[in-house]
Parts: structure tokens; C-alpha cells; sequence
């Protein structure tokens, strides 16, 4: 690749930009990585990244078991660990959600994905550390665990890197060239750079890379929050003890260093307008507050599952902001009116698990112009025409109002199972 | 028992500080503020006294800061504060007037104790405590890192460049918290919810009786430029190589 010019331009070097990356350097293409900070240091660097491959349809299913592979693959390329195998375990405490689960088991077993029932005793065999007196069905799927974001996003650098793809941090893009209704390049801090494929993996800030090319992209960036607790002898956690999802509480969580994290999807949560940030925005400095009103919920939350968790327990907080559209799926593709710029945004806290496949599609999309999955469901200009879906206040109303309903609504067959 | 613990605003430390226009001073209005570090473990502390050793401590928060600047006041009300003061004052304030405003509000509330952080992070002076200890006439034990009550007073471990060092002071006196005195705590909901409840009381300098007199003087500020320059090497034989080309081993 010249100096400025490449195949493709990727703005922003969380792991959807660099699975992308990585993909499309193995088939051949030149590729320059965008990053305004630093690689792996937004969302991505503050994910919880928990694998649950049952999804709504069969189809996001098959995405994130192939993406299980291809994380095996990436394992053995890089030599890290990513993918910790702990299985998964759904709670329910009321009946509603008890036949939330039965449906997604039925679900699962028509798909072929490994679920089944465990009885309330078998629960409290495999996770000591939870409170089950309460709990009326459970299921597990012994496939599930999570995969570990920065070793990912490490792993996709490395063999992105392998493949010739360019990475330039502290890079932040401050205009998209444009020719007629074509992307040329863009300008940043270092300079111009050109290519005839921009994609717009910026996760949180991508609507307002997609600002500066004139279009508009209906996401929105809003906060989110999980604890770690520090190893407790009184309650140890198993490295490989199930990661876990409580939806009557809205929470999940996962094994970590010994102790458990646990995160929410609150019913409310901060909102962020990126563009009112410092242009020099440190997600990874982000601090919550001693009295955090979103914090204190998840705290709360967290002990009704864990009683052992309170405000005064050891913990380490994680704050960040996650990238949410009004459906929850992410906008892979272009939008009408802008040849050559491709999204790649939107994963609204599904980010690192199905990253893995997302680079391939991306790079099917790209040089091949369609895809072998059915993407359908996260095309970007899904919402192109629907009335409201320029607007900015309506766009983050919607947004807003999906992560409130993550773990609110009673899943149904058709929507996302988080 | 009663507990004062003087709690000061300061600018977000983790966040990038502005100046405002004229460069002399941060701007205040693109800043986010919390509760200074140290005097949440101050706030913490007190609240272990109460939980342990004095059941019956009322433990009082007092800010000094501009007439909207409650939020950090909350912060203290909300980890367990019983109630909370503001001395409304604006612009700057140097370790000698503050000292003179707590030594007054000293007055009026009468604690047996007060307890503070041993400096704030935005100014680092770490003068205020031992200013009011002097304003006061009462023993002072600096940078506490473990407190007892002993014996009528307090047993102090104190952090110097030496090594622990212990001593005793009778009450009432003044203490400034280190780091290593306690965790603070995070608040819980209810008390968030309570806090917010709460009416903070707001005085003024006027109606204590001090008239501010300023004896140091910000003449100008200037933000030091210490962007990060990350670059990945491949391996440790690559990292010794660049440490030696940038002369930071030899």
C-alpha cells in the first residue's frame, strides 16, 4: 500500500473495525486501520464480552457459533487465550420468565443448539456462590462462556498485522472526502487518506463520522456499568463457574480473577451526546461516581442474586458506553446516497461475541457485494426510510428505550434473547 | 459524639482539565467535579466510628463552594453523612481562609472531632488541616492511616517517610486522612434516594463572622501537554532495544 492510499479505510480499532481488518487483508485487500486513540481502548476495552449463542433466530444463532469457531481458529493463529468455555446457566424466579426459558430450550432444541433444563439443586451444584432458594427453572447450555475482549481484539491485531493491514493510533478523523455520491477518503490529524471503501466501525462516535459525511445513522451512545469483586474466600468463584443471566433482575455476569462480575441493563441509564466530549475523551478513565444512582442499582440488583454483594464489598466498578440501535441489532452495510462507506456499528452490548463473524460478513459485503448469511435483520439501511429516523431526538428516544427493555420484556420468539 | 468532616469539591482528576479564556484558571464549567478522594475516606472513616466504636456519632459535611456546588455535599449525605453544611463562596480560596471558615463553623457546631482529607487533589496543598489544628489551639495527627480510640483520645497511625509512626492525641482534634485509612464505600440506593431528600443547610462567610482575606494570589495556570504515544513491540528483545534507543536504560 502507498503511503495514503489503500483499498479500504477502517475508522476505529474496536473489534468490529479490527475483525473487519483482519478479514479483509486475508483476501487480499490493503487495509489502513483508523484509530482516534488508542487499539482495543473503547468499548471494546470495557466489555464484559459474555457468549450467549442462543439468539432469536436461527440464523444470529448460526452467526455466533461460527464466530465460536472462528475464535478457535484465531487461538491457535495468535496463541492467546479468548474463548473460556464455562457454560451458561438462564434463572427464572417467576412464571413468566420460567416459560421464557422453557421457550428458548424448545428453541434451541429445534436449531440443534446444546440446552437443556437443570433442576434448581443441579444450579446450586454448579454456582455456589447464587442465591437459589427463590429460583423456580433454570437451563443451561455448556457451549456458552465468554470471550475475553482485550485477547480478542490483540489476536485480531496480530493477525491482521500478519496480513499486511496498517494500523495508525492517535488518529482521529476530522472529515470524509467525498466525490459526488462517493466516499474518496478522509482527513484526520495525521492527514488525508484515500480509498474508495471507507467503513465506519466507531462505535459509540460512528453517528458522528456518519455527520460527517453528510448522513445520518440512527444510533446512539449510552452508559453502561458492571462490578468485579475482588476474590473472596467466603465465596469463591470458580474460573469456570457458568456465566449466568438473571432477566427478573436484569442482570448477568460471568467469573473473573476469582471473583464474579456482574453487570445490568437498567431500566434507565446515562445517555452521552459524543460530540459535547473533549475531542481527547479517555473512555478507559472513566470513573463512576461514590454515589452513582446507576451503580447503586446494579449493587442492588446483584445482592438480590448474590447476598453476599453489597455497597461495601471489594469491587472494582467499570463504566463505559455502548453503542445502542433502536432494535438492538447492529447496521452492517451501506446507506443510500453514499457509495463506498460502509458501517459497521451498532452492537448494542453483543459487540465482542459477534465480532467474529461480523468481519466476515463485512468482508463479504465488501468484495463481493453480498453476503453468505442472511443479514437481513442488520442491514444498515434498514430504518432508512421509516418516518423519525433522522432525527437525532428521536433516534436516541428509540435507543434509549430498547436497552431499557434488553432484560424488561418477556422474550417472544422472534426478538433478541441478550 | 460529633464528627465534622470538611468535604471539597475538586475537578474529576480521571477527565482532562480546561482553562478557561483567559488562562487563568480551569474552567469551571466544562469540568465535572467530585468529592475530593481523600476526604471520602475521611467521610468513610467517620462513618466507622459510628458503625463501631460510637453508635451515637452525628457526622456533619461541610463544604465551602459556590451557592450550586451542593452535588459533592450529596456524595457525603449519601454514603451516610447525617447532615450536610455549605458555606456559600465563589472564586478562589486559598488553605488560610479555609482554615478561618472551618475554624468558624468549628465554633459554631462544636465537634469532638474533625476529620479531613490530608490535602485535595486538584491543588495539593495539604495545609488546610494543620492550619485549622493551629486556628483551633487543638492537637493535630496528620496523615492517618489507622485510627483507635484509646484511652479518652485517638491512637493514630500516621505515614511518614520513615515508617509508621503512632502517637496519641486527646480530643477534640483534628485529623487528615491518607490514602491507606480505609476503602470508601459506594452508596446504596436507599441512601441515594434519602440524600436527595435531604436539605442541605447554606451559610455564608458574612454570617459566620470572617471576612476573607486573601494571602495567595493564582497568578496563572497552564495545562501540561502529556499525550500518550503508544506503539505495540513484538516482543521483549524488540522493548529492551527501544528502551535502549530512548536512553532510558543503557
Amino acid at each position: 500500500m502507498s503511503e495514503n492510499i489503500s483499498d479500504v479505510i477502517i475508522i476505529g480499532a474496536g473489534v468490529a473495525g479490527l475483525s473487519t481488518a483482519m478479514q479483509l487483508a486475508k483476501r487480499g485487500a490493503s487495509v489502513r486501520v483508523l484509530e482516534r486513540e488508542q487499539i482495543g481502548n473503547g468499548s471494546t476495552g470495557r466489555a464484559a464480552g459474555l457468549l450467549g449463542q442462543l439468539r432469536g433466530t436461527s440464523e444470529h444463532t448460526r452467526m455466533l457459533m461460527d464466530g465460536v469457531k472462528i475464535v478457535k481458529e484465531l487461538e491457535e493463529l495468535a496463541d492467546v487465550e479468548i474463548y473460556v468455555q464455562t457454560g451458561s446457566v438462564r434463572v427464572a424466579e417467576t412464571p413468566e420468565r420460567a416459560r421464557e426459558i422453557t421457550d428458548l430450550v424448545k428453541i434451541g432444541r429445534s436449531i440443534e443448539f446444546d440446552i437443556d433444563h437443570i433442576t434448581i439443586d443441579e444450579l446450586a451444584e454448579r454456582m455456589p456462590h447464587m442465591h437459589t432458594d427463590d429460583l423456580i427453572e433454570a437451563c443451561w447450555c455448556p457451549t456458552d462462556g465468554h470471550l475475553q475482549p482485550s485477547e480478542l481484539a490483540l489476536a485480531y491485531h496480530k493477525v491482521g498485522k500478519a496480513h499486511g493491514v496498517a494500523y495508525q493510533t492517535n488518529c482521529p478523523v476530522t472529515g470524509v472526502l467525498l466525490d459526488g455520491d462517493k466516499v474518496t477518503g478522509v482527513q484526520t490529524s495525521q492527514g488525508d487518506f484515500h480509498a474508495p471503501i471507507i467503513v465506519n466501525a466507531a462505535g459509540p462516535w460512528s453517528y458522528l463520522v456518519a455527520d460527517l459525511a453528510g448522513t445520518t445513522l440512527p444510533n446512539a451512545a449510552l452508559g453502561h456499568v458492571y462490578l468485579t469483586t475482588q476474590p473472596n474466600p467466603d465465596h469463591p468463584v470458580d474460573r469456570l463457574s457458568p456465566g449466568f443471566r438473571n432477566r427478573h433482575h436484569r442482570i448477568y455476569g460471568r467469573p473473573e480473577n476469582g471473583g464474579l462480575l456482574v453487570g445490568i441493563y437498567g431500566e434507565d441509564c446515562p445517555e452521552y451526546d459524543m460530540d459535547t466530549l473533549p475531542v481527547d475523551f479517555d473512555m478507559s478513565a472513566m470513573k463512576a461516581r461514590l454515589d452513582d444512582i446507576h451503580l447503586a442499582m446494579l449493587i442492588h440488583s446483584a445482592q438480590q442474586r448474590f447476598p453476599w454483594i453489597n455497597e461495601r464489598t471489594p469491587m472494582h466498578v467499570t463504566t463505559g458506553i455502548m453503542t445502542f440501535t433502536p432494535d438492538g441489532r447492529p447496521f452492517c452495510g451501506q446507506l443510500p446516497g453514499h457509495e463506498g462507506l460502509y458501517h459497521c456499528t451498532g452492537f448494542s452490548g453483543h459487540g465482542i461475541v459477534q465480532s467474529p463473524v461480523i468481519g466476515v460478513i463485512m468482508s463479504e459485503l465488501i468484495l463481493d457485494g453480498k453476503s453468505s448469511y442472511d443479514i437481513e435483520s442488520i442491514e444498515a439501511d434498514r430504518y432508512w426510510e421509516v418516518p423519525g429516523f433522522q432525527d437525532r431526538v428521536e433516534i436516541k428516544e428509540r435507543c434509549y428505550k430498547m436497552q431499557g427493555s434488553y432484560y424488561g420484556r418477556v422474550e417472544g420468539e422472534i426478538s433478541g434473547t441478550s | 459524639m460529633k464528627i465534622l468532616v470538611p468535604c471539597k469539591r475538586v475537578p474529576d482528576p480521571d477527565q482532562k482539565p480546561r482553562l478557561n479564556a483567559d488562562g487563568s484558571n480551569i474552567d469551571d464549567v466544562a469540568v465535572s467535579f467530585i468529592l475530593n478522594p481523600f476526604d471520602a475516606i475521611a467521610v468513610e472513616e467517620a462513618l466507622r466510628i459510628r458503625e463501631v466504636a460510637h453508635p451515637d456519632t452525628e457526622i456533619v459535611a461541610v463544604g465551602i463552594c459556590p451557592v450550586d456546588g451542593e452535588a459533592e455535599l450529596r456524595t457525603a449525605l449519601a454514603m451516610g453523612a447525617d447532615r450536610a453544611l455549605l458555606v456559600e463562596h465563589a472564586g478562589m480560596s486559598d488553605p488560610w481562609n479555609v482554615a478561618r471558615l472551618l475554624a468558624a463553623v468549628v465554633e459554631r457546631e462544636q465537634p469532638g472531632l474533625v476529620l479531613m482529607g490530608k490535602q485535595a487533589v486538584d491543588d495539593d496543598s495539604n495545609q488546610t488541616g494543620q492550619f485549622l489544628a493551629a486556628l483551633l489551639n487543638w492537637p493535630q495527627a496528620t496523615f492517618a492511616s489507622q485510627l483507635e480510640f484509646f484511652d479518652g483520645g485517638l491512637r493514630v497511625h500516621r505515614e511518614t517517610d520513615l515508617g509508621i509512626e503512632i502517637i496519641r492525641v486527646t480530643l477534640p482534634a483534628v485529623v487528615t486522612a491518607d490514602l491507606r485509612l480505609n476503602e470508601p464505600r459506594y452508596a446504596s440506593l436507599p441512601s441515594i434516594l434519602k440524600a436527595k431528600k435531604k436539605s442541605i443547610e447554606h451559610t455564608t462567610p458574612a454570617e459566620l463572622g470572617v471576612a476573607l482575606e486573601p494571602r495567595v494570589q493564582l497568578l496563572s495556570m497552564e495545562v501540561v501537554n502529556s499525550q500518550r504515544q503508544c506503539e505495540q513491540v513484538s516482543n521483549a528483545a524488540d522493548l529492551l532495544a527501544r528502551l535502549r534507543e530512548a536512553e532510558v536504560i543503557e
